[in-house]
């Protein structure tokens, strides 16, 4: 079959190139099409959405599953090898078992849930600050702020007692792919990890308390066909998930302001009441905004197409695999004007890096709380903050983690 | 068709028109109109769509299911007796909509 050659202009996959000529870049694939077809690295071809609301579309369609990737009938088409173990998590289940699933953790971490938890992440956010100013004039903020905070957040969450907070954080420490431990050394904290898990969910099975491993332990109460191997997890994914990712997401939106001067003194000026729309904007644009071109090929988990689809004007056939690109979507000049500004005040942000529909992500108002947090307490304790040197990336990880962001204040 | 009446919280109206069959959070997305998430596009699995359901017009919607009335817990701004997710309001011809749109959703 010969490949379908795109208008000039058009191309995609495309190499990294100055932000303001992507954004052109992806303004002009929106306009020529909505998805493109691509071959992966691994897993052969998927349609790529490019246009947000053909994305919205597929993620609220039922009738794109993931069942083949989890039972490993399919090869996930994605950039790298997809962990195995990623692949058993709630993210690669449809309903109904999905449903159940997402039943048993959803309130414990609601919108309303995460609010109870703010004044506990300001004040150890505020801790953070303090040993950082403490120990000298620069730090790496990567290991003195954008890492513990969620780690801190996430423990409080699921419930796990103040005492246990040190041997927790190592073993989050080896999900996490900043840890850069040995596969041997990773295997055992993980191993650790899961142990220490399964016994509290046994301790809160016995005697609940009002957090997410009690939710968890007691989910048999409202349906006892699921097993602890179906429950714990969930707690391994919001583990995985919650923590480079939103480490990554803080000193993004830490790079997107010390680099929009203009942006960061706006923000000074009311850095509680603009937190909100400064960090839905931080998740929309801080592949823009990291002082390094853009280039154009990411994507969110894939999907399977269970039928003929016709989206947005294409056809997506029975077994074809599709996925969203999150920078694309939120880039493509139509579902938002001069979606290239950086401007943290935009209301009713359409960005979807946080996913949309059924999978959208489950710490989503965690997530969105710690970076809140994270970003106006720097700002209101450190308002001199400024990069202290070149920023350091691991480019051979899932997440692309970075590593290193030495700051001064 | 079916009208649908959102009121901000700084008390100005958009009046946007429905489809029969499409819930209120649907159209509300579709439209742009502001303040109305819907993160989970309609599994009840976000309570990001709340709305305050004009008093007078309660009865005509089946009543908050179980999974509802728990999600509507978890909304960001504190339910009321009138709260109910706009995914679960479904437009019916001839029969608009009268609904308050809460200052947090996330």
């Amino acid at each position: 079959m010969t490949p379908t050659t795109h208008p000039a202009g058009t191309e995609y996959p495309f190499g990294p190139m100055p932000p303001h000529e992507a954004a052109e870049h992806y303004h002009r694939i929106a306009a020529d099409r909505p998805m493109t077809r691509m071959t992966m690295p691994y897993g052969g071809d998927v349609w790529v959405l490019h246009r947000n609301a053909a994305a919205r579309q597929m993620l609220t369609d039922r009738r794109f599953v993931r069942e083949p990737f989890r039972t490993g009938e399919r090869v996930v088409p994605y950039f790298v090898e997809f962990p195995a173990f990623l692949r058993s998590t709630i993210q690669f289940e449809d309903p109904p078992q999905h449903t159940k699933l997402r039943r048993l953790v959803q309130t414990a971490i609601s919108p309303k849930r995460v609010r109870q938890m703010r004044d506990s992440a300001a004040a150890f956010a505020n801790q953070l600050i303090d040993e950082m100013v403490a120990n000298g004039d620069e730090a790496n903020l990567v290991t003195a702020y954008n890492v513990p905070l969620p780690i801190q957040m996430l423990a409080n969450l699921l419930g796990v007692p103040a005492a246990d907070h040190e041997k927790f954080e190592r073993w989050a420490h080896a999900t996490l792919a900043v840890a850069n431990m040995d596969e041997q050394e990773r295997a055992r904290n993980m191993g650790e990890l899961y142990a220490y898990m399964l016994d509290m969910v046994a301790k809160r099975r016995a005697e609940p308390r009002e957090d997410l491993i009690s939710s968890l332990a007691n989910a048999r109460d409202k349906d006892d066909t699921l097993t602890d191997e179906e429950i714990l997890p969930i707690a391994m994914i919001l583990i995985v998930g919650g923590f480079d990712n939103t480490a990554n997401f803080i000193g993004a939106g830490v790079m997107a302001l010390v680099g929009n001067p203009a942006q960061m003194e706006l923000f000074r000026t009311d850095p509680d009441g603009l937190a909100p729309t400064a960090v839905e904007e931080v998740l929309r644009h801080s592949a823009f905004t990291t002082g390094r071109p853009v280039g154009g090929g990411g994507g969110l988990v894939p999907f399977v197409a269970t039928e003929d689809v016709e989206l947005d004007g294409q056809l997506v056939a029975a077994g074809d695999a599709i996925l969203v690109d999150p920078t694309a979507v939120s880039h493509d000049g139509i579902a938002l004007p001069d979606d290239e500004r950086f401007d943290i005040t935009r209301k009713d942000n359409p960005h979807l890096t946080l996913n949309y529909g059924l999978h959208h992500c489950l710490g989503a108002p965690l997530a969105r709380m710690e970076m809140q947090v994270a970003l106006s307490e720097l700002v209101k304790r450190l308002p001199g903050l400024k990069l202290a040197g070149d920023v350091v990336v691991d480019m051979d990880n899932l997440t692309r983690p970075v590593t290193r962001m030495p700051v001064t204040w | 068709m079916p009208k649908i009446f959102f009121t901000q919280p700084d008390a100005t109206v958009t009046v946007v028109e429905g489809q029969p069959g499409d819930s209120v959070m649907q159209t509300a997305v579709r439209n742009g109109v502001s303040g109305i998430v819907g993160q989970c596009g309609g599994s009840l699995s976000c309570a990001t769509c709340h709305v305050f359901l004009a008093e007078d017009e309660l009865d005509r919607y089946p009543p908050v299911s179980g999974d509802e009335d728990e999600m509507l817990d978890c909304a960001a701004t504190d339910r009321e007796d009138n709260s109910r997710l706009s995914c679960q309001l479904v437009l019916a011809e001839g029969v608009d909509v009268h609904v308050t749109v809460p200052p947090e959703q996330l």
